[in-house]
């Protein structure tokens, strides 16, 4: 055993020297997840805010532009154009002046007054489809809002029902709040999976890889010397980007650190594995770094629930997702970071990636020839 | 294991899809013997060490080294062998003991035992001053040293050195034969591969391969005698290329090729000499030759083992 600890310390210490003198691995490293934050944390936003907006009021009422007016106060939609017609608006449409148009039609504030049925159409620009999914929302909320209005005005009476809606953990549906914690599994899988294929790529181009199978190192050490000075790093990346989120977008931590922090050295080694394991597979860096790549980014990306929730997607994805760590550091993040919750509540997400970590270590041991054949 | 044998190998084969790399290879090598193995590129030499040190399993036949054989405990033979690719693969961005401390720790030594041991692989391959360099701030010269030295940091009673010359100045591997030398003097079996003629010279017996067949075994005096047999001496002059048939057909002559600028003619000592042959020229019109004696090299011995084949 007492071999063994020296083998993996000489292994770890190693890789640490090579990290420290390649001053590539630093800015990889410390410098890439900052920018990433930076860049995802304003560019990646599922606010929708200031959505151009025609008005065509065929009504001429005080009522019609009553209610234009409500939009225009509305965070959603500002009114750019009043318009006559239709007509007119798809004009604009094609133009992309506006990206949303409201029509009132004739009789709008006469059906209202006799309390009639009466209809208010929004065409809305689908070729952007999330703002346009949001933006409807926004549009049929204020709807409802007015009727209950109206409701409320004409008959004096207190409604039976008040939606009161309040969000809870991210009041103010910042989306920056919830793109971090994913942001957090994008950045270490992919760092983590690309270094990591490097690594041992790069040794079997040199040679040394086959200098250190003449030793009698066994594969675990091997494996693990590899393994633990990239979670030392991982933790640093990880450290980096809570405290940019905590500072740029007042991502809270609501619950334990260590909680996160276990999550996040479990998640690590499943990355870091996968890395390993592309790495002995192709023995050569570029085809490491463009399998590194694809297979660390999409699924992080698509699978893990860090765009589309996993309960939305067709049955094989979401068996697929299951064996993709990003999803549930993700959702260890979230419910760590913004819900505040504890370990003992997260016995799902924790037995998943203690799994996986546990799978891919062994299977990259069992990969690991130490014969050249 | 027989007396004082540390390397037996019989019938050793190593196949590579159809391609036979190792063909049926036989030899034994005895402790603190300088072994040479010699052969062109792709000749097999770096397979048959590959599968002595346990890298490689062999397709057919058996090796054991140190009593351990290969294929059954190929860890077993790690531990008692040092072993130096072709690249001699150092770590560049480490500094030379961090390279040893590195290899040291590998075979499992204790941080004690490591401080001693590199102390004394530093001073025995001269390196003690260049300890604190980056490897990769060293001439090749040296790197082979260093490489050299984290080969024998756990003290193995065998060395296996795959090409260890390979693209070093004269100098250097002059100074690093001196090494191996010595190292065999003090008990340390070495089994080198090589394609420099000149340096099979200083092992104690060749293994000659060809086509991942080992064509001739012995020391190279013995070589020498037994493939090159005769006489041979050195034709210089201008003209040498209408020298050539002149020379090839006297009787007696069993070979004369190109050789530089001049040509070497083997000749049968029984039934010419020098002075038949610098009367045959002179009688063709052909004047101002020198012919020199001169000692038949292995790579004569190569070449006569080639074109035998």
């Amino acid at each position: 055993m007492s071999g063994f600890i020296t083998r993996l310390w000489a292994l770890a210490k190693k890789e640490v020297l090579h990290m420290a003198r390649d001053p590539q691995v630093i800015l990889l490293a410390l410098g890439m997840p900052l920018l990433l934050v930076v860049l995802f944390g304003y560019a990646v936003s599922f606010d929708v805010e200031d959505v151009p907006l025609a008005v065509v009021d065929q009504d001429h009422s005080p009522a019609s532009r009553d209610f234009a007016a409500r939009m225009d106060e509305s965070d959603a939609f500002r009114i750019r154009f009043r318009l006559e017609s239709e007509a007119e608006a798809e004009a604009l449409f094609r133009a992309d002046k506006v990206k949303a148009a409201l029509v009132i039609p004739e009789g709008y504030a006469r059906s209202l007054t006799r309390g009639e049925p009466t209809e208010l159409q929004l065409l809305m620009d689908g070729a952007d489809g999330t703002t346009a999914r949001v933006a409807v929302g926004y549009a049929s909320q204020m709807g409802q809002l007015e009727t209950l209005r109206r409701v409320q005005d004409g008959l004096t009476m207190s409604m039976p029902l008040e939606p009161r809606v309040r969000t809870w953990f991210n009041p103010t549906m910042d989306s920056a709040v919830f793109v971090v914690p994913g942001l957090v599994a994008i950045i270490l899988a992919v760092l983590s999976v690309l270094l990591a294929a490097l690594t041992v790529a790069r040794e079997w181009e040199r040679g040394s890889m086959e200098q250190l199978f003449a030793t009698p190192v066994d594969r675990l050490a091997v494996v693990l010397g590899k393994v633990l000075p990239y979670v030392a790093l991982g933790i640093l990346q990880f450290m980096l980007v809570l405290a940019a989120g905590a500072w740029l977008f007042d991502v809270p931590l609501r619950g334990r650190f260590v909680t996160v922090l276990l999550a996040v050295i479990l998640f690590l080694t499943c990355s870091i594995g996968q890395g390993l394991l592309i790495s002995m597979v192709t023995r050569n860096q570029q085809v490491a770094t463009q399998v590194g790549a694809v297979s660390s980014i999409l699924p992080a990306l698509l699978l893990s629930g860090f765009l589309f929730p996993v309960e939305n997607m067709p049955l094989i994805l979401q068996v697929i997702s299951r064996i993709v760590p990003a999803r549930y550091l993700i959702s260890v993040l979230r419910a760590v970071l913004l819900q505040g919750r504890s370990i003992t509540d997260l016995g799902g997400p924790f037995l998943s990636l203690v799994l996986l970590a546990i799978a891919l270590i062994t299977l990259t041991t069992l990969k690991f020839r130490r014969r050249l054949d | 294991m027989k007396d004082g044998v540390v390397i037996e190998v019989e019938g050793l084969s190593r196949r590579f899809g159809h391609f036979l790399a190792v063909d049926k290879v036989s030899f034994d090598v005895k402790r603190g013997e300088i072994f040479g193995y010699l052969g062109a590129n792709g000749a097999g030499k770096s397979t048959t060490i590959r599968m002595l040190c346990g890298l490689l399993k062999p397709s057919e036949g058996r090796a054991a080294v140190n009593g351990v054989d290969v294929a059954h405990d190929p860890e077993g033979v790690k531990r008692s062998i040092g072993y130096m690719s072709q690249k001699f693969s150092l770590y560049m961005d480490l500094t030379v003991t961090e390279n040893l401390e590195f290899f040291g720790g590998a075979y499992g030594l204790s941080r004690r035992q490591l401080a001693v041991r590199t102390d004394e692989v530093l001073r025995a391959v001269d390196m003690i001053e260049q300890r604190d360099t980056r490897t990769g701030d060293l001439p090749g010269g040296m790197r082979q040293r260093v490489a050299l030295a984290s080969a024998m940091i756990h003290d193995p009673p065998i060395l296996f050195l795959d090409e260890p010359t390979a693209g070093v100045d004269p100098e250097a591997r002059r100074t690093f034969w001196q090494l191996i030398r010595t190292l065999a003097g003090q008990g340390t079996t070495i089994f080198v591969t090589t394609h420099y003629m000149d340096e099979a010279e200083y092992c104690h017996r060749i293994g000659l391969m060809v086509d991942g067949r080992l064509v001739a075994l012995d020391a190279p005096e013995v070589l020498k005698r037994t493939h090159v047999p005769g006489r041979i001496c050195r034709v210089e002059g201008s003209g040498a290329s209408r020298a050539l048939p002149v020379l090839g057909g006297l009787p007696g002559v069993l070979e004369a090729h190109p050789f530089g600028a001049g040509l070497h003619v083997r000749f049968d000592e029984t039934r010419t000499g020098m002075a038949a042959l610098q009367a045959a020229l002179h009688d063709k019109g052909l004047d101002g030759f020198a012919l020199t004696p001169i000692a038949p090299t292995l790579e004569d011995v190569f070449l006569a083992v080639v074109e035998a084949k």
